[in-house]
């Protein structure tokens, strides 16, 4: 992988020359790329499809320390994100950051002095906006690098010594980008479908206000499906060996009245036999005729399988059909996804030397990078 | 007639006396042949009373069983009644007579408690009636597992009715009866205490209840005598849990002869021997209390 | 008036929600009707706190009092905080006439005689439910009335439900109680819950249960009519089989607002379609919590709307028919008296 040398940031120009549409029907058609996908994330059908496939293979393996600036991806952990997808950005350009830094605060400035909805923070006064680049938080050469969005602020009675506290966080990023969706954009638009914040709901309303006004995109919910999060349950499992995944947590919610949530935790180490029970039986898969590299691939059915065996096992004790509810939330030590569109990634600690407990953001060890990308990997 | 000089007065006689005797008997067997006959008809339509008596039975016990196997289902059973005569509507009445008789019989048989068999008989559900001078008050019920023994599986006695011990007191495994006797009675026992402590409550604004327990079995009320306006307090205990009477009543005055004077030595016996909202009434007409 | 009454008043101001004031200082009836009337109740609760300081003040009110108006809101909203119950066990032949004067000099003689420096309050509720506030303090320091534990117990009744109690606190407690109602044990009845209400309702059986009579009594009967015509027209369908076995396992109509219940599952796994794991000699470990605004209304609902199966499992049932919310699942193995054997299915 290349590494970026210049602190010029690459905004990816592909070679297909498409004119620019009037602005009215670049609107109309990035929101129809947007909510047209059959996937009910709302997402363009060319940067779903991977998403639905019925069986995963490892992702390159690459280090991401490599790439990515430790300090950087501490930024990104540890932090519960709200997801929301977001349609191509109209003349967006990476080197445009400390401009754009500059007008998203003199747009809050303006917005809380308007009296909005900022006021009810009270106690903040002035905001800092600081956009930077996440080097390296990409998959292919077509993605768009990562931008970060950090919002600084300093309590209304603070002494003039405090320093300014990081009130809210944001990021816009594309990791595993269809290519031919990519290449068949024009050049004006940046592609940087997943947007995840975090911090008070004014401010994520009032980025995403500027975001709209100033480059012709809209936001939209994100939610993570049953299937992505039933994914999530096995990919974390299949990590324990290498990383120490603490509990497997799942919750349902049944529709009853009232509403019966259930959470079913299971020990790390009987998830993770009963997971390897329900794996394919290698030798099985050779006679299928398919070459698969060891522990290279997961299939849906292993998936399937594995969560049966789980509600099989509830089911005998307790006589209840999970499979009348909804799986709303999953969690294990590294990390949490709701099937509200609320995602962390945890970095494992303890247990690892320092340069490894951040690995578990993104790809790099083969095993352990598995499930971290496929967290975006699902939620773009 | 020659012949009869000749053979004598007596032949003749004897001959008279034949054929007078021939000529009685001749009627007399023809209605010998009537009432033969009309036995025979009785005889038939009692043969045919009786038949039709079989078959009423035979149906009426076809439908008793009928009735026993499917009780909750009668409607269907209805509509298997080919004919909707008069008759066959006697008949499910006297069925259904029948029927109820037997249960009434059972029903005394088991103590008067209602048992409804659960889970396919491998259980049943007891049902204990409570009453206070005629007013029905609480039912509490017993599901009680038959097998390996009898178990008490589920009710909804409360936790101050020492429903295990009883069980055990009683010898429940060998004689339900008289543990659901007895049950019944601390049942009845503490409705009626209850009852009697609302009664109280709603009559006798006057009386104030000082203290008083779950179980009703402590009542300290504080009375007032007229004119003197002397506060007593009166305690029942009601140690004995099977009664609706209490075992002890106490006054506490600090007039210390009170107590002692005939007057309140017959209010004593009066509380001892009559619910205590009825006693409060007597007391209050004699003036012994506000 | 001293600085830990003056605390401990600002607390309670804290706390109590303005438009229950009113009322509560009613009924602490200590205020004159002067005072009553002097105090405006629309004012901010800083300015309602620092009149009430001035006329405790005034009074020469001390804990003592200060901690009666705590206790008047805390009967009156028991809802509040984690309530655990316990089971006093093996009564004595004469704890049936331990009445509550006896009762509270010898549970206020025998903590004391435990613990040398305790605040005991003693309280009989309208329900026949005796509330007793305990502030704690040590050998060397005063009770301290913020952290007070609270205890209700019914007379004649082997329950005993208690809110903030540490487990240093814990032994002394339990001596106290066992002798002053004349037991001789007690033990955890592993249930607990933030309503008291609930699992007092629960364990004293203060709720509509529901058996299998054939022939309901009249006034039921009438209520049902009116109530619920759809489920009478269903009588022999098998939702209306279902609905009375769901009754028969959680209640009938409003139940105690249980908000969850907890099993701990130590079994082994067992799995025709697995036979990996069924093989497997460990057991499989893991722990399920069952969360609702009312558990056993959602859990009556499941089994009635056939999300869960009947006959209701008996791990279910026990919530209600044992009384707990919390339940150690092993597979037969002999083990305390706290666990739940689990039976096989057949």
């Amino acid at each position: 992988m290349e590494r970026q040398h210049n602190s010029v940031v690459r905004t990816p120009l592909n070679s297909v020359v498409v004119q620019r549409r009037s602005k009215s029907k670049s609107y109309r058609q990035s929101y129809r790329s947007c909510l047209g996908a059959a996937s009910r994330l709302g997402l363009t059908p060319a940067l779903t499809a991977r998403r639905l496939n019925t069986s995963r293979r490892a992702p390159k393996s690459h280090n991401i320390t490599d790439k990515v600036d430790p300090e950087q991806l501490t930024l990104l952990l540890k932090t519960e994100w709200k997801l929301s997808y977001v349609t191509p950005l109209y003349q967006f350009r990476h080197t445009q950051l400390k401009s754009y830094s500059r007008q998203l605060s003199a747009f809050i400035a303006a917005e809380k002095q308007q009296g909005l909805a900022v006021d009810a923070e009270g106690s903040q006064s002035s905001f800092r906006v600081s956009f930077s680049v996440v080097q390296g938080m990409t998959e292919t050469a077509d993605d768009a690098e990562t931008v970060l969005i950090q919002i600084h602020s300093k309590p209304m009675f603070a002494k003039q010594d405090d320093p300014q506290k990081l009130v809210w966080s944001g990021w816009l990023a594309c990791i595993n980008g269809n290519p031919d969706y990519l290449s068949s954009l024009s050049k004006d638009f940046i592609c940087l479908p997943l947007f995840g914040s975090s911090g008070p709901e004014v401010l994520t309303t009032l980025v995403k206000s500027w975001f709209q006004q100033m480059f012709d995109c809209c936001f939209g919910p994100l939610e993570i499906s049953h299937t992505s999060l039933q994914w999530l349950v096995a990919l974390w499992t299949n990590c324990h060996t290498e990383s120490n995944i603490q509990h497997l947590r799942m919750i349902w919610t049944l529709p009853v009245t009232p509403p019966l949530q259930i959470t079913y935790t299971v020990d790390a180490q009987d998830a993770w036999e009963l997971w390897s029970s329900v794996r394919k039986d290698p030798e099985e898969e050779s006679e299928g005729g398919e070459e698969v590299e060891e522990g290279g691939s997961i299939d849906l059915k292993e998936v399937m399988r594995f969560m049966q065996g789980l509600k099989n096992h509830f089911y005998r004790h307790f006589r209840l059909d999970l499979s009348a509810g909804s799986l709303q939330q999953v969690s294990t030590a590294l990390g949490s996804a709701k099937y509200s569109g609320r995602i962390k990634v945890s970095s494992d600690g303890k247990n690892c030397s320092q340069s490894f407990s951040q690995d578990t953001f993104l790809l790099t060890h083969t095993r352990k990078d598995k499930c971290c990308t496929n967290i975006f990997f699902l939620s773009f | 007639m020659e012949g009869a000089s000749t053979r004598g007065v007596l032949s003749h006689l004897s001959l008279l006396e034949v054929q007078a005797r021939s000529r009685k008997t001749q009627p007399q067997q023809r209605s010998r042949v009537k009432e033969l006959k009309a036995e025979a008809e009785a005889l038939m339509i009692q043969r045919d009373k009786l038949k039709a008596e079989i078959q009423t039975h035979e149906r009426l016990q076809k439908l008793r069983m009928s009735m026993d196997k499917q009780c909750p289902r009668e409607q269907e059973e209805e509509e298997e009644m080919d004919e909707d005569s008069e008759d066959s509507q006697l008949l499910r009445l006297m069925a259904r007579h029948t029927h109820l008789k037997d249960l009434l019989h059972a029903h005394h048989l088991i103590g008067g408690y209602d048992i409804i068999k659960t889970h396919q008989g491998k259980g049943v559900c007891v049902s204990v009636a409570t009453s206070y001078e005629g007013v029905c008050l609480d039912t509490y019920n017993l599901e009680i597992d038959l097998k390996p023994k009898l178990r008490i599986s589920r009710h909804n006695v409360p936790p101050f009715i020492p429903l295990n011990s009883l069980a055990e007191q009683s010898n429940m495994q060998t004689n339900i009866r008289a543990f659901l006797d007895t049950l019944s009675r601390h049942l009845n026992a503490f409705a009626g205490r209850k009852q009697q402590l609302k009664l109280l409550k709603e009559q006798h604004k006057s009386v104030e209840v000082m203290e008083s327990n779950v179980l009703c079995s402590i009542l300290v009320l504080m009375l007032t005598v007229p004119r003197e306006k002397t506060a007593v307090l009166c305690t029942l205990d009601y140690t004995d849990h099977t009664r609706c009477l209490p075992t002890r009543v106490h006054f506490d005055c600090e007039d210390k002869e009170l107590p002692d004077s005939p007057e309140w030595k017959k209010n004593c016996h009066l509380l001892m021997e009559t619910p205590v909202h009825t006693a409060l009434l007597t007391m209050k007409k004699m003036g012994n209390i506000v | 008036m001293d600085d830990s009454a003056k605390r401990l008043l600002q607390r309670f101001m804290r706390r109590i929600p303005t438009q229950m004031l009113k009322t509560t200082l009613e009924k602490w009836s200590r205020l004159t009707v002067a005072q009553q009337k002097s105090l405006d109740f629309t004012q901010s609760k800083w300015a309602l706190t620092e009149a009430l300081l001035d006329i405790c003040e005034e009074n020469k009110w001390t804990t003592k009092h200060i901690s009666e108006l705590e206790m008047i809101y805390v009967i009156d909203n028991p809802n509040q905080g984690m309530w655990h119950a316990f089971q006093l066990m093996d009564p004595e032949d004469d704890a049936h006439s331990v009445e509550l004067t006896q009762f509270k000099e010898q549970f206020k003689s025998h903590l004391s005689e435990l613990i040398r420096h305790v605040s005991v309050k003693i309280k009989k509720h309208t329900d026949e439910a005796v509330w007793i506030r305990i502030a704690w303090g040590d050998s060397y320091s005063r009770p301290n009335h913020l952290k007070p534990t609270y205890v209700v117990h019914y007379l004649q009744t082997p329950y005993v439900f208690v809110t903030s109690l540490t487990s240093k606190q814990k032994p002394l407690l339990s001596q106290a109680l066992v002798l002053s109602t004349r037991h001789h044990a007690i033990k955890d009845a592993n249930l607990s819950g933030k309503k008291f209400t609930a699992i007092r309702d629960l364990l004293m059986r203060q709720y509509q249960q529901a058996f299998p009579t054939k022939y309901p009594s009249p006034l039921k009967e009438k209520n049902q009519t009116v109530s619920n015509p759809l489920i009478e027209r269903e009588q022999a369908g098998p939702a209306a089989n279902r609905l009375q076995m769901a009754c028969e396992a959680f209640g009938d109509g409003m139940l105690p607002q249980l908000q969850s219940a907890v099993y701990k599952l130590e079994t082994k796994f067992r799995d025709q379609t697995n036979k990996t794991m069924t093989e497997r000699e460990e057991s499989f470990r893991c722990v399920v919590k069952f969360a609702s605004t009312n558990l056993l209304e959602s859990l009556r609902d499941c089994a009635s709307s056939g999300i869960a199966s009947t006959p209701v499992t008996p791990l279910l049932s026990s919530i209600p028919l044992k009384g707990r919310n919390y339940f150690v699942i092993t597979d037969n193995s002999p083990g305390p008296s706290s666990q739940m054997h689990q039976k096989t299915d057949g």
